[in-house]
């Protein structure tokens, strides 16, 4: 197996106050393919997003090895960290998280000048994403015109256009209905097929795991199971 | 991106903080269009006074006023004196014979002399219309620029200047200094008016003919004139005589605290508006606190985050430095337009003061911009991102 993420013996310890902690990570291991499509479930709390944000470079192990697309990136710090997460990794959010002064176009785009690109240059990629995504006819569109659905395609166009080895989702199908839950699973199940980019979603729902390659099972901080 | 939809997505309150930065630049550029006038007249006043020495009646020898009367005999004995270039004599009086009419800044005035310094190179005024006085006329007026809508003057047409009507053969060109509210008539005919101003006692005593105000005697190449002055005082009999250094002790010293004082209150006034930017951007950047989670996730470095808002606390300063000049240049308008009739332009926005406003307003939301901006910046993104 290539793998595009390997994370080993990751912890990760909260400090609430002078004698209390939480540990979120208590050693997690893992590995997903290049290419795969993961689900990653298990009770709240259990630290799903922990392991998700310091998969991908949005935050930093206490302990443990990540390596991601090759490259060792848990001692990364500061600027390297956000040009590894900008260039590497593409997120989708619970609550979409789009800008609200930004039309859809422009949110998409503005992840491809952060990534470096020129202006024109990250227009024309965002209006490519977003009619991969099925809103070419949305795309000057303000996220509040937008349905909860189509939301989100902006957010999966905006994770794809630094064209990311990977997309991790937090529960993004978490704030949609049943059948709009599914077309957007579809959406990235895909993408993921015909683009081979790689994703790992965490989810509550049965029906969205059902949909990937394999499911991830967490439990009190570390990796308790890996079904098929 | 999105920098001014940012900023004027919170109306009410975009609308209050841009318009306490209006307020401190309007306070900035109405307060310093008067200084700037003022320095105006001031400097014009340094230009003029640099190479002269004034002589006017009193000094030690004069007992009461009128007992030793300047008359225009006095001319050529100051020319005689070493290092006097010429001496002119003038008679002035102001243009409005209402005694309670009051006017703040310099009153308009009717001056006439006897044109010698016109020999001087570079001395004349500058005529933007007609011609300049010769020494043969007679019944005739050069208007100043600032008076010309006060006295409805055309050149070829009549003014009345106390009760007597001169043809309007000039009107200088504007100087912004003293020379635009001087209604400039010929020598005979100002030292006529001026002793028709006299108390009767006097009027039996002078002649009209040698009557004047004040000689102005100039320094020749080399000279200086504040020497010259002393020297002056000290071989003439019952006059004073001051140099430019006189001029300079009494106005621009007491010009320059003026200066300190006007721009000190509307600086303050800014300084007030820029901390309610520092609170509004404060406030944004709390309220945002998600949507900077979310563009940290999607890739943004701290030091974009930073431009970011420092950006949108740039747009809050020059927006309302821009209107605060708007206003501002506006209310001076009014304002001058509004003293037209008795030709006090008091307000001169000049073009550096216009953009040291909106300069200042501009560094001022940058400033207030930077704290909330650096705070913005370094939000950890696992955090930001779970904020509620
Ligand atoms: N920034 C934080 N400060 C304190 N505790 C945190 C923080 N982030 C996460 N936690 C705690 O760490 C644990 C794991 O959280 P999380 O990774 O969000 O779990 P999950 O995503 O599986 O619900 C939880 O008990 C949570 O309260
Ligand atoms: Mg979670």
């Amino acid at each position: 197996m290539d793998p595009i993420v390997t994370v080993a013996g990751l912890t990760k310890r909260y400090r609430l106050g002078k004698d209390n902690y939480v540990d979120a990570l208590r050693g997690a291991s893992l590995e997903i393919a290049r290419g795969e499509m993961v689900a990653i479930m298990g009770p709240s709390g259990s630290g799903k997003s922990t392991l998700m944000h310091i998969a991908g470079c949005l935050d930093r192990p206490d302990s443990g090895e990540v390596h991601l697309n090759g490259r060792r990136v848990d001692q990364l710090r500061g600027r390297a960290l956000t040009t590894v997460r900008g260039r590497e990794v593409g997120f989708i959010f619970q609550g979409f998280n789009l800008i609200p002064t930004m039309t859809a176009l422009e949110n998409v785009a503005l992840a491809a000048e952060y990534a470096g690109a020129s202006r024109r240059d990250a227009a024309d990629k965002a209006r490519s994403l977003l009619e991969l995504v099925g809103l070419a006819d949305r795309m000057r569109h303000a996220p509040t015109e937008l349905s909860g659905g189509q939301q989100q395609r902006v957010a999966i166009a905006r994770a794809l256009v630094n064209d990311p080895a990977i997309v991790m989702g937090d529960e993004p199908t978490g704030d949609l209905d049943t059948a709009t839950s599914a077309e957007i699973v579809g959406v990235m199940r895909e993408i993921n097929t015909e683009r081979g980019t790689t994703f790992v979603l965490v989810t509550h729902n049965p029906e969205v795991a059902e949909v990937c390659d394999r499911t991830i099972h967490m439990r009190d901080g570390i990796v308790e199971a890996v079904t098929a | 991106m999105g920098v001014v939809r940012n900023v004027f997505k919170r109306k009410m309150r975009a609308f209050l903080t841009i318009f306490g930065i209006t307020i401190g630049v309007f306070a900035l550029v109405v307060m310093g269009g008067l200084a700037e006038k003022l320095n105006l007249l001031v400097d014009g006043g340094v230009d003029y006074y640099k190479d002269k020495v004034l002589i006017t009646e009193g000094g030690s020898g004069a007992a009461v006023l009128g007992s030793s009367p300047i008359t225009t005999d006095l001319v050529a004995e100051i020319e005689a004196i070493e290092g006097v270039e010429l001496a002119s004599a003038e008679v002035g009086m102001v243009l409005d014979d209402d005694p309670t009419a009051v006017t703040f800044g310099i009153p308009p005035m009717i001056v006439g002399d006897d044109l010698r310094w016109l020999e001087i190179p570079d001395a004349a005024l500058r005529i933007a219309d007609g011609r300049e006085l010769t020494v043969d006329d007679s019944g005739v007026a050069v208007v100043g620029a600032d008076l010309v809508a006060m006295l409805d003057a055309e050149v070829g047409g009549t003014i009345e200047l106390r009760g007597e009507t001169f043809e309007v053969v000039g009107i200088a060109e504007k100087t912004l200094a003293g020379t635009d509210t001087l209604v400039r008539v010929p020598m005979a005919d100002a030292q006529r008016l001026f002793h028709a101003t006299l108390p009767a006692a006097l009027q039996d005593v002078l002649e009209p003919e040698t009557l004047a105000l004040q000689i102005v005697a100039y320094a020749a190449d080399g000279v200086d004139a504040d020497e010259l002055a002393t020297e002056i005082a000290a071989s003439v009999e019952g006059i004073s005589a001051t140099g430019p250094e006189a001029f300079q002790a009494q106005v621009v010293d007491s010009m320059a605290m003026f200066n300190t004082i006007i721009f000190g209150v509307a600086l303050v006034s800014l300084l007030v508006g820029g901390l309610s930017v520092i609170n509004t951007m404060t406030m944004a950047v709390a309220e945002r606190t998600r949507e900077i989670g979310v563009r940290k996730a999607i890739g943004a470095t701290s030091g974009a985050i930073m431009r970011q808002f420092v950006a949108e606390s740039a747009v809050i300063g020059v927006t309302g430095g821009l209107l605060g000049l708007g206003l501002g240049w506006l209310t001076t308008l009014a304002l001058n337009s509004a003293g037209d009739a008795s030709a006090t332009a008091l307000f001169e926005v000049t073009t550096r003061l216009a953009l040291g406003s909106v300069g200042f307003a501009l560094v001022l939301g940058v400033l207030a911009g930077l704290y909330p901006a650096w705070h913005a910046a370094r939000l950890d993104p696992v955090r930001a991102l779970r904020y509620e």
